[in-house]
C-alpha cells in the first residue's frame, strides 16, 4: 500500500471518528455555539440602539465571537481527546503524523462553518446588517478566516494537550498569534457590509491566504516535535 | 526483538530510569516486576516510542528507534493504564477505528474474533462510556492485539479485571507467547507474572536488579529475592 493512500485512509479515519464522536457528544459544537449567540448578544446589549454605532462594531463583533468560540471548542475538543490517553493511541497507529494534524485541523474547521452558519442569520437580524448581497464574498473572508484559526488552533491546542493549565495556555498562545489574521478579517468584513466587493478587499484577502499557507507549512514542519513528549 | 543499551530517562531533576541493559528473543515472553515509581510504565512508554530516552539506545526489530519510529509503532500492540477507547464510540467503531488506521485487512472478521477472544461479543454494539472499568480493560486488550502485533508491551494488564477474565487473559496471552509474538508485561501479580513468562526482571529505582530465566527458579525463591530487593 503507497504511503499517499495510507495517509488518506488514517486521515479520513481520525475525521470520521470526530465527527462520529461530536455528532454524538455534541459538546464541541454546542459550547460553541451557545458561547458565540452569547458574546453577539451581550454586545448587542452594551452597544445600544445608536444604528451608527451597531453598525461600525458589527465586523468586529462577529469576528471576537468566532475567535472565542474557536478557544472553546478547541478546549472541548482536546479534552477529549486527552481522555484516556486516546491521542497517544492515535499517534502509536498513525504513520505520517501530519495525517493526524490535518484531520484534527479539518474537524475544526466544519465545526467552525457550521457555527458560523447558525450564527450568520442571528447577527444579521441584531445588527440589522443586510448580507444578502455580500453573502458570497463574505462566504471567501469567512472561509480564509476559518482556515486560520483551525491551523492556529489545532496547533497550539495539541501543544498544550500535556501541559498544566491548558485552558489558560491555549488561549495565551493563540490569541496574540491569530491578531494578524483577526484584523484582516475584521476589515475585509467590514469593507463588505460598507458595499464593497472583493475586487476592493484584496489586500485584506492576500494577507489572509499568506497567513494560511504559512501557518499550514510551518504546522506540518513542527508538528512531529509538537506532540513528542 | 528488543535490545536497550544503557537507557537513562531524566524528568527533570529525577532520574526514571538509570543505565538499563536489556535483551529480548523473538517470540519470548518478559515479566517487569518491581514496586511503585521503579520504572516500568517509563520503560514500557520508551519500547513503545512515545518517549525518547535521555540517554542509550533502543533497538526494536532491528530498527533503531531514535531514527525509525514510523516502522517499530505498526509492530507494537500497546497496553496502557489508560484504554486509549472513546467514550462516545461503541466498542465495534472503536476497534473499527483502530484497524482502519492500522490498516488490518477483513477487519469485521478480525473485529468480531478479538471481540470474542476478550468476551466482549454481546456488547459490541454498547457505548464505550457504559463499560464497567473491568470492560473496557478487556476491550483495551481487544485493541492492542487487533492487528497481530508482533511485540506485545502490556503494562498492568490484570488491572480492573475479575478472576475469570484475568484467567482468560493469561490464556490469550500464553497462546500469543506459542504463536511466537514477543511479550513485555509489566505487573504486579508476581504469581501470574512468573507462571506466564519465560523471564522475569525486577526492576527497582530505574534500574533492573535482578533478570533471571523463569525455568531455572521457583516462584518461591523469586519471591523471597523480590522482598530482599523490594523489601
Amino acid at each position: 500500500m503507497s504511503a499517499n493512500s495510507a495517509f488518506v485512509r488514517q486521515a479520513s479515519a481520525i475525521l470520521a471518528k470526530d465527527l462520529k464522536t461530536e455528532w454524538r457528544a455534541r459538546e464541541v459544537f454546542t459550547s460553541m455555539f451557545v458561547f458565540t449567540v452569547l458574546v453577539v448578544v451581550v454586545f448587542q446589549f452594551t452597544i445600544g440602539s445608536n444604528p451608527a454605532l451597531i453598525r461600525e462594531v458589527a465586523a468586529g463583533v462577529l469576528w471576537v465571537a468566532l475567535l472565542f468560540a474557536t478557544v472553546i471548542g478547541l478546549q472541548r475538543a482536546v479534552q477529549m481527546e486527552g481522555e484516556e490517553d486516546c491521542l497517544q493511541g492515535v499517534l502509536l497507529a498513525v504513520q505520517d503524523r501530519s495525517a493526524l494534524f490535518l484531520a484534527k485541523a479539518l474537524a475544526n474547521m466544519i465545526y467552525l462553518v457550521v457555527v458560523s452558519g447558525c450564527i450568520l442569520p442571528l447577527f444579521a437580524l441584531w445588527f440589522r446588517v443586510d448580507l444578502t448581497a455580500s453573502l458570497p464574498a463574505l462566504g471567501v473572508i469567512l472561509g480564509l478566516g476559518i482556515v486560520g484559526l483551525s491551523v492556529l488552533g489545532t496547533l497550539f491546542s495539541l501543544i498544550v494537550l500535556n501541559i498544566r493549565m491548558r485552558e489558560v495556555m491555549l488561549p495565551l498562545l493563540f490569541l496574540p498569534v491569530s491578531v494578524p489574521l483577526l484584523i484582516a478579517a475584521v476589515y475585509a468584513t467590514d469593507d463588505l457590509i460598507d458595499g464593497r466587493t472583493l475586487a476592493g478587499v484584496r489586500d485584506y484577502l492576500i494577507l489572509m491566504g499568506v497567513f494560511d499557507v504559512v501557518f499550514l507549512v510551518l504546522a506540518l514542519l513542527i508538528f512531529d516535535y509538537v506532540v513528542e513528549e | 526483538m528488543v535490545r536497550l543499551d544503557g537507557v537513562t530517562k531524566r524528568f527533570g531533576a529525577s532520574l526514571a530510569l538509570q543505565g538499563v541493559n536489556l535483551q529480548l528473543e523473538t517470540g519470548k515472553c518478559l515479566g517487569l516486576v518491581g514496586p511503585n515509581g521503579a520504572g516500568k510504565t517509563t520503560l514500557l512508554k520508551i519500547l513503545s516510542t512515545l518517549t525518547a530516552p535521555s540517554n542509550g539506545t533502543v533497538t526494536i526489530a532491528g530498527y533503531d528507534a531514535s531514527r525509525a519510529a514510523e516502522r517499530i509503532r505498526p509492530l507494537l500492540g500497546v497496553l496502557s493504564h489508560r484504554t486509549f477507547l472513546y467514550g462516545h464510540l461503541t466498542a465495534f467503531e472503536n476497534l473499527h477505528f483502530y484497524g482502519r488506521m492500522l490498516g488490518v485487512v477483513h477487519l469485521a472478521e478480525r473485529i468480531r474474533a478479538v471481540l470474542e477472544t476478550v468476551g466482549l461479543e454481546a456488547v459490541t454494539r454498547q457505548l464505550v462510556r457504559t463499560y464497567s472499568r473491568g470492560m473496557q480493560q478487556r476491550l483495551a486488550i481487544a485493541r492492542a492485539i487487533l492487528h497481530h502485533p508482533r511485540l506485545l508491551l502490556l503494562d498492568e494488564p490484570y488491572n480492573a479485571l475479575d478472576q475469570q477474565a484475568a484467567a482468560r487473559l493469561q490464556e490469550l496471552l500464553r497462546q500469543l507467547c506459542t504463536e511466537g509474538r514477543t511479550v513485555i508485561i509489566s505487573t504486579h501479580d508476581l504469581a501470574r507474572g512468573f507462571e506466564l513468562c519465560d523471564e522475569i526482571a525486577i526492576q527497582r529505582r530505574g534500574k533492573i536488579v535482578h533478570h533471571v530465566s523463569t525455568s531455572q527458579d521457583t516462584l518461591h525463591s523469586f519471591s523471597q529475592l523480590y522482598s530482599h530487593h523490594v523489601g
